[in-house]
């Protein structure tokens, strides 16, 4: 017990010790043994009682010393109005000693605000993209619902379908209001100007479900049936020059003569941001057909109902649906297998997006978190060469917190000026940033330098001084009083400890950004060898849609694009032309049962599979290759007459082990049967990381249809010129069709890019910053060594002049360097191993644990360390031994 | 000024006294009303020297010898005899003020 209180003496601080230590023991002891004459109890009770004493006054101690002389006016400290004084006077201080030194102010500040800057410029995305994606009043009420029916051969998830619209607005009770809409490309045609732009087909209710009104004229009322249009901001400001005699004009909007009756405010956009006007639309329930899936649904949901207690009541509504309605024996069956889709408006708008953005946000923390290590450990360093005036200043009765302002005095300014550095670059690399960002992150393009992103910036700037002022600071604010006596040197344990600490765990750090950017650079690899059945090289493609009283059928349409493509062909430098309803990577297929001639009469046999039209030398253009049989007859109309092509896994699943071609197969609800005329390799329709889909590819004309028609298919044209053939082209539709808009004109190489922008974007900005975090983790880890090197220069003097070979230096020095890289490494694989499954889907083709792309990562970490370490330590074997031992 | 302080000035007011010898003095003088432990004993010393009222001091008589290091007196200065006599000046209004209360309402609650 007496031990246990003499050891608790040196609780006190050091100062207060050399006063009075020794007679604090002997007082401890007298007492005890008094105390111990009384009895066990009577020492038990005063050994706790003086142990409490001890305790109480240690902390009072260091808090509030009593053995200096106490700083002057301290009453007046306690007064807000000095103590600002104080800080001034300090942060004048601070600015006069960072002038002195411009190189250290550069670089600190320099790395502090390049790490805010990219903080800011990402803040204002995440703020603007993920934080605020949906421009509606209480967004978090809005619901985006679709349908799902487990069990049967439909998608994993589908759209809904106009009855569903008029069960839920009538009967649902959590449901305030709701709108029922699609979306398409269609024409626009305002006079002499022609084009296909995105419109959208909302019920009335739109307006009134999201919150809006519009900025001028009305919004459509249920008289208007689809007779009128509400345009964008854009469209007023691009197409009409924002004048607003365009309210009450009549255009063609979308195949009919529509009226313009409202503008909304640049705010609105919806469903997305490409989207330039919206048809109105009423839908009645004594016309609606059943079971035409594919609508979208948003509602506004009352106060407090969560999406899971919505999609208990919508899936009980639903299977209400065939006793209201009606409609087919397999309508029933779905219906009943039906299982309504509900998530939050704001995650169906960001959808994929969400992942990428968090990931790059988290990165550039990670950023942040080196620079501020490497600038703690800058600052760490200064203090260190300042340790005799901060001894001699505490030894004259400084306060201990005079001396942490002082310190955190510089730290504020460094802050103060990568703050300014920051808003500087962000407000500079914002636009560049927001160019290169995938376009369909929604809402990019409002993406600037606004007040919450300065506000945010000056919060980051103020975080970062404390967290790397703060350590130097409070370390700096305990002087080694030794040092005061002559030459007194020499790094303690808990300061190279703490260095080491922090150089350790910048390498972790940039270990995970590098391992991250690796798995993505590596995905994106595999993802360029992907073979998507059809080549992209020299190809491009566009569409062009001819209107006009000749084209009264099929026929029509598919004789002026037989023509067409001959005119194409005839251009220079064409190789091969062909058409398809839909080209991949540009437009998706759609699905539908088809059944076989083996397959049973019974409705509900089939499978569904998806199909096109394609005609001309489409598979040969896009290198699509012919497995079996052979391709439609480039120019022979008639030679395609009843035939179909099908995709290779189209074929194994009609005709699993057998030859399909001359089989004959028919799409379900139609009379007319078509024969397998071949089978080609199944294409990826969407991107390159999905499966082949199973495809049947119909004619141009299909015999028995005649409802069917191929009005404005894609154009494929194979040629070495596919960059520049555009305006030719152009012309020539000008020339054949003037009224016909020409549109989606891309390279298939474009589209491809495209499709992987996601991936690109993450893989690009992750890699820049991982660089980055790579560099400042070098320069973190030579400075420190440098540091160090400088500090030991006489210890390395002493040794050389012992015999020690330059080599032996080197190594030592190097080995220190190793030891702490070594460390950071391993810290940060552990790390990584946690990090890069938030990857999730945006790898492809390597698993987040991916061992090669660890190995390779660590060993460039452990290589850049060793270069990083090895140049102090070239400078240690230079030194000269009587210069070091002079120099003292 | 707390009552340890001014315990601890009035038994230096008797002469230069050493760590342990003040807290007899203390207890003794304050009816045991007051024992400072050793840590809020040092630390009180350690402020009022601080602050200039105590002084470390050469004893009056030659100490009786002991083991271990010397023992270190304390004396007032010429301040902390100022501060003391003020001290007790106040305490003393302050106890007669008391007492007349005291005096003049007697009973009451």
């Amino acid at each position: 017990m007496r031990s246990l209180l003499i050891r608790m003496v040196r609780w006190l601080p050091r100062g207060f010790r050399e006063q009075f230590e020794f007679e604090m023991i002997e007082h401890i002891e007298r007492e005890y043994v008094a105390a111990r004459s009384r009895g066990r109890l009577a020492a038990i009770g005063y050994s706790l009682a003086t142990a409490a004493d001890l305790a109480r006054n240690a902390i009072a101690e260091r808090w509030r010393p009593t053995w200096t002389r106490p700083p002057i006016a301290t009453e007046e400290d306690k007064d807000m109005k000095s103590l600002l004084d104080n800080w001034m006077r300090d942060l004048r201080h601070a600015t006069r000693a960072l002038a002195r030194s411009p190189g250290f102010t550069i670089i600190a500040a320099g790395t502090l605000g390049l790490a805010i800057g990219v903080n800011a410029g990402m803040f204002s995305v995440v703020n603007r993209v993920l934080l605020n994606p949906l421009p509606f009043p209480n967004n978090d009420r809005l619901m985006a619902i679709s349908a799902s029916a487990p069990g049967s051969d439909f998608p994993p998830e589908f759209g809904v379908s106009p009855e569903f619209f008029i069960q839920y607005k009538e009967q649902s009770k959590l449901i305030e209001d709701l709108t029922t809409f699609n979306s398409f490309t269609n024409t626009l045609r305002v006079e002499d100007r022609v084009e296909r732009v995105r419109m959208s087909w909302p019920t009335t209710s739109v307006y009134s479900t999201l919150g809006v009104k519009p900025i001028l004229g009305r919004l459509p009322v249920a008289e208007d049936e689809d007779r009128v249009v509400v345009i964008s901001h854009a469209l007023w400001q691009s197409w009409f020059g924002s004048d607003t005699a365009v309210l009450g004009k009549v255009y063609d909007i979308g195949g009919a003569s529509r009226t313009i009756v409202g503008i909304m405010g640049p705010e609105f956009r919806f469903p997305d941001d490409g989207t330039v006007l919206w048809i109105s639309n009423t839908i009645r329930t004594d016309q609606v057909r059943v079971g035409r899936f594919g609508d979208r649904l948003v509602a506004r949901v009352k106060p407090g109902v969560t999406p899971e207690a919505l999609a208990a009541e919508l899936t009980t509504l639903a299977s209400r649906l065939p006793d209201r309605f009606g409609g087919s024996p397999n309508y029933r069956r779905l219906m009943g297998q039906h299982r309504a889709v509900v998530r939050p408006a704001r995650d169906q708008v960001l959808g994929a997006v969400q992942r990428p953005l968090w990931v790059l946000f988290g990165a550039v923390g990670i950023v942040l978190l080196i620079a501020c290590a490497n600038v703690a450990n800058l600052f760490m360093v200064r203090a260190e060469g300042r340790q005799r005036d901060l001894a001699v200043r505490r030894a004259i009765g400084a306060a201990r917190r005079e001396l942490v302002r002082l310190q955190l005095a510089e730290t504020v300014v460094v802050a103060a000026l990568a703050g300014a550095f920051a808003l500087l670059l962000a407000y500079a690399g914002l636009p560049s940033f927001v160019h290169a960002a995938p376009p369909n992150l929604p809402r990019i393009v409002d993406v600037k330098l606004d007040g919450v992103t300065v506000l945010f910036t000056i919060v980051a700037s103020l975080g970062a001084a404390l967290l790397c002022g703060l350590v130097p600071a409070m370390r700096a604010s305990s002087p080694d009083l030794t040092r005061l006596r002559e030459g007194g040197r020499g790094a303690t344990r808990g300061k190279r400890l703490l260095r080491d600490g922090l150089v350790g765990a910048q390498t972790a750090l940039a270990l995970v950004l590098l391992i991250g950017s690796g798995l993505l650079v590596k995905s994106f690899w595999g993802l360029r060898n992907v073979d998507p059945g059809y080549e992209t090289e020299n190809r491009m493609t566009f569409q062009i849609a001819p209107e006009g009283p000749a084209f009264t059928d099929g026929a029509a349409y598919a004789r002026f694009h037989m023509d067409f493509m001959e005119r194409i062909r005839a251009l220079p430098g064409v190789e091969s032309v062909g058409i398809v309803e839909n080209v991949p990577l540009n437009e998706a297929t759609p699905l539908a049962p088809f059944r076989t001639e083996e397959m049973s009469t019974n409705p509900d046999a089939g499978k569904r599979l998806r199909y096109t039209f394609a005609a001309g030398d489409y598979f040969s253009t896009m290198g699509i290759r012919v497995l079996r049989g052979r391709a439609f007859p480039g120019r022979d109309l008639k030679g395609t007459f009843g035939s179909v092509m099908i995709s290779r896994s189209a074929a194994e699943q009609l005709w699993p082990g057998q030859d399909p071609v001359g089989r004959r197969l028919q799409l379900q609800g139609q009379t007319a049967w078509s024969t397998v005329m071949g089978v080609v390799e199944d294409v990826k329709q969407n991107n390159f990381r999905e499966e082949g889909q199973p495809v049947v590819y119909f004619p141009l004309v299909v015999e028995g249809s005649p409802e069917w028609l191929v009005a404005s298919p894609a154009y494929v044209v194979k040629s070495p010129r596919a960059e520049s053939i555009a305006p030719e082209i152009r012309s020539l539709v000008k020339e054949v069709a003037p009224n016909a808009p020409m549109y989606r004109v891309f390279t298939m190489e474009r589209l491809a890019t495209d499709s992987m922008v996601q991936l690109s974007f993450t893989m690009l900005t992750l890699g820049i910053l991982s660089a980055l975090s790579l560099i400042l983790g070098a320069v973190g880890l030579y400075g420190v060594l440098s540091y160090v090197v400088a500090e030991r220069t006489r210890e390395i003097g002493v040794r050389m002049a012992l015999g020690a070979r330059a080599d032996q230096v080197r190594r030592m020095v190097v080995a220190q360097g190793g030891r702490v890289v070594a460390g950071g490494v391993a810290v940060g694989i552990v790390a990584a191993y946690w990090t890069t499954k938030l990857l999730g889907n945006l790898l492809f083709g390597v698993a987040p644990l991916d061992a090669l792309t660890f190995l390779a990562m660590s060993g460039s970490m452990v290589l850049v360390g060793l270069v990083a370490s090895y140049l102090p330590a070239r400078r240690a074997s230079n030194v000269d031994p009587i210069e070091s031992l002079r120099s003292e | 000024m707390s009552l340890l302080d001014y315990h601890v000035l009035l038994a230096l007011a008797g002469g230069p006294l050493y760590g342990y010898a003040i807290k007899e003095t203390v207890a003794q003088e304050s009816g045991g009303a007051v024992t400072p432990r050793a840590g809020s004993l040092y630390r009180v010393i350690s402020r009022l020297t601080t602050a200039g009222l105590v002084a470390e001091a050469q004893p009056t008589e030659e100490p009786p010898p002991h083991p271990g290091h010397a023992r270190r007196y304390y004396a007032l200065t010429a301040a902390g005899r100022r501060e003391l006599s003020t001290e007790a000046a106040r305490l003393k209004r302050s106890a007669a003020m008391a007492q007349k209360r005291l005096g003049v309402a007697p009973g009451r609650p």
